[in-house]
């Protein structure tokens, strides 16, 4: 829904009163928010990192000893490639569906929407075991190839990366799919047919006008996708290989062992990539307005 | 170290809330229905008192049968009004006696993650030896801060229509794929750890001899098994869906899951002989404002009648010598404890686990990648 665009076209909210109280107003209105958060959350986190750099002993080693790991190397490595694969991928499908949801009829959108949504209403438990039983040897995909008569024997998908991409692929779409179609949405329709009647194929239509106006969506969606994935535990551990081992599964192990300084150090580890790389995405031309989605 | 609860491991649980219907085994859960469940004879005065009494356990159907089997008769027959609560874990424990908020008296654990958790602190009661039944509760059950009470075994499975009739019966046919072709799944480290004991036993250790382990020759076995295992699994759920789906042919499995899998048809079955002898315990937390019942809660809860109890609920044994007479002979022959199982089962020794786990995770962790 173009929600942010209708508000913004209302004259009431454009003409609201002078800047001082719009100031005070902003913050009774993000204030208990941030207060929650700050309390419930930034205090919470912080304290947990501080034992990264307290614990057993006020110093570096943790990260030190976290540099000469090969496991966590190893681990560091599997988590990044896998939370690209999984991007590009939920990128390559879920860009043509929100082209497709933002050139129908608003009715037919919606039932594309609710679509989109419905894997949103199960657990990624459930989903991940319907991908175990799609994927194993004896499963939907392998008997239907084999009666196709594709194949003379069973592919191995099952516990393997592929596995993995397939089905974390399917779990993060929508969050690729939603900024996107909403930025689509909002495209003047009036551009595209601009830039056709003035003799741009549709393929220069889209390169040209329509691509570069959905930065913002693709930019956000990438972002969502890409951070979300860093952190997936489950569906690696149910459907992956001996070596698919990722960061947040390592963090759990370390955790359990009772590790919290160094759980902590592998923490924010991770959580240092995640801003290193939103501030790395900051400093791409055009990319900025990604943040300020919804408001033109 | 291990916390297994009958379904998936907590942390699943906890991330993921609704651990509904996700096998195709959900229908099997509920617990057994009209099992007539025997009278627990009147209690000692010292096993009675006032107040209450806050339990965390691991959740699922393994925590109805509790309530059924002993905390709704413990409140009843004490006074003690109990609560109890699902999400049982040891690093919630420290946490709450760290910022001294102790919100559970008793907890279900393992006497592994007492004795690991103990190594970084006090952090438990000791057990109060005075109230329990020790004369019917073997000294391997007992330890100084948790009692075990709930028995329950890792064991070998398999497709019983794999190998042309032919049973595999201990780790070195595990290990034999010529004689037992097919793909295998094993344990891995995650919450619980890789079974070293299933290695050493493979490489011919006699299964009293199993302790200490020999590491280097635990994984020298594994090195032997790895290319047939396909899935070295974390939670206890993933073993069973394997063998449904014939995606392995022989597993390690929590026994309790079997007789769901069996239930529903599956042609596969348990090959006791090698399998650990494992257990839940309970422990309480250090600083408990209701220390004086939770120890009167777990005299009561490992007597043989409420031990009985649960184990004519749920296919998981007891620890009290006398509560077989109180089960059903049927539901006996599925328990770890009885008798004739047993004896063809190796005790799991969580002293070694606590003094090793760390060196063998971060090993484990290396060859696995490798």
């Amino acid at each position: 829904m173009s929600d942010a665009a209708v508000i913004t076209d209302i004259p009431l909210v454009r003409t609201f009163p002078v800047r001082p109280f719009r100031h005070t107003g902003a913050v009774l209105l993000v204030g208990p928010l941030v207060l929650f958060m700050v309390v419930f959350y930034a205090l919470p986190v912080l304290a947990m990192l501080a034992r990264s750099v307290t614990e057993p002993s006020l110093s570096l080693a943790n990260f030190t000893r976290l540099a000469h790991d090969s496991v966590f190397l190893h681990v560091f490595g599997t988590t990044l490639r896998t939370a690209v694969a999984v991007t590009v991928g939920t990128l390559l499908l879920g860009y043509p569906v929100a082209l497709a949801m933002s050139r129908m009829r608003p009715n037919a959108a919606k039932l594309v929407l609710v679509i989109v949504l419905l894997p949103f209403w199960t657990s990624i438990l459930v989903r991940s075991y319907a991908w175990m039983v799609l994927l194993g040897r004896h499963g939907l995909i392998n008997e239907a190839l084999l009666a196709a008569g594709v194949l003379d024997t069973p592919l191995r998908l099952l516990n393997t990366p592929i596995a993995v991409h397939v089905a974390m692929i399917h779990i993060m779409l929508p969050y690729m799919i939603l900024p996107l179609s909403s930025v689509l949405r909002q495209i003047d329709a009036a551009l595209p047919r601009a830039a056709a009647s003035l003799g741009a194929t549709q393929w220069g239509v889209f390169r040209q006008v329509v691509l570069p106006l959905s930065m913002p969506g693709v930019v956000a969606g990438t972002l969502l996708v890409f951070v979300l994935s860093l952190g997936f535990y489950i569906t690696p551990a149910l459907v992956g290989g001996p070596r698919d081992l990722m960061l947040s599964q390592l963090i759990a192990q370390q955790v359990d062992l009772l590790n919290w300084s160094y759980a902590a150090c592998l923490s924010a580890t991770l959580l240092a990539a995640t801003l290193l790389l939103l501030a790395l995405c900051q400093m791409v031309p055009g990319v900025r307005g990604a943040f300020r989605l919804g408001v033109r | 170290m291990t916390k297994r609860n009958d379904f998936l491991s907590r942390r699943h649980l906890l991330a993921l809330g609704a651990a509904g219907a996700m096998t195709p085994f959900a229908a099997y859960r509920a617990l057994a229905q009209g099992v007539p469940l025997p009278e627990i004879p009147p209690i000692p005065e010292t096993l009675k008192g006032t107040g209450e009494l806050r339990i965390a356990g691991y959740g699922g159907t393994g925590q109805d049968a509790e309530r059924t089997a002993y905390f709704q008769p413990f409140e009843k027959m004490s006074g003690i009004k109990v609560r109890d609560f699902a999400g049982a874990d040891l690093n919630k424990v420290k946490a709450m006696v760290d910022t001294g908020n102790v919100e559970w008296d008793v907890v279900q654990l393992s006497q592994g993650s007492v004795k690991n958790l103990m190594k970084h602190g006090d952090y438990f009661e000791k057990i109060d030896y005075e109230l329990v039944d020790t004369a019917n509760i073997d000294a391997v059950y007992r330890s100084e801060y948790a009692i075990d009470m709930l028995v329950w075994s890792e064991v070998m499975a398999y497709r019983t229509d794999a190998f042309k009739g032919a049973v595999p019966v201990g780790w070195a046919d595990f290990w034999d794929v010529k004689k037992f072709p097919g793909d295998r799944s094993l344990d891995g480290a995650g919450p619980g750890n890789p079974e070293l004991e299933f290695a050493v036993m493979a490489a011919g250790v006699a299964p009293d001899k199993v302790y200490p382990i020999d590491i280097d020759k635990a994984f020298a076995s594994y090195d032997k098994i790895k290319a047939s295992v396909v899935k070295w699994w974390e939670t206890g759920a993933v073993p069973v869906q394997m063998l449904t789906d014939k995606e392995v042919v022989l597993t390690s499995v929590w026994n309790g899951r079997m007789a769901a899998l069996q239930a529903a048809g599956v042609p596969a079955a348990i090959s006791w002989d090698q399998g650990l002898l494992k257990r839940d315990a309970w422990a309480v937390p250090k600083n408990s404002p209701n220390k004086a019942n939770a120890m009167k809660f777990i005299a009561f809860s490992t007597m043989a009648v409420p031990q009985a109890r649960v184990s004519s609920l749920i296919p998981y044994g007891s620890v009290n010598s006398k509560s077989a007479a109180f089960v059903a002979p049927k539901q006996l022959a599925l328990l770890p404890s009885s008798p004739d199982i047993k004896s063809r089962l190796v005790p799991y020794d969580y002293s070694w686990w606590s003094e090793h786990r760390d060196e063998v995770v971060a090993r484990w962790n290396k060859w696995i990648l490798a």
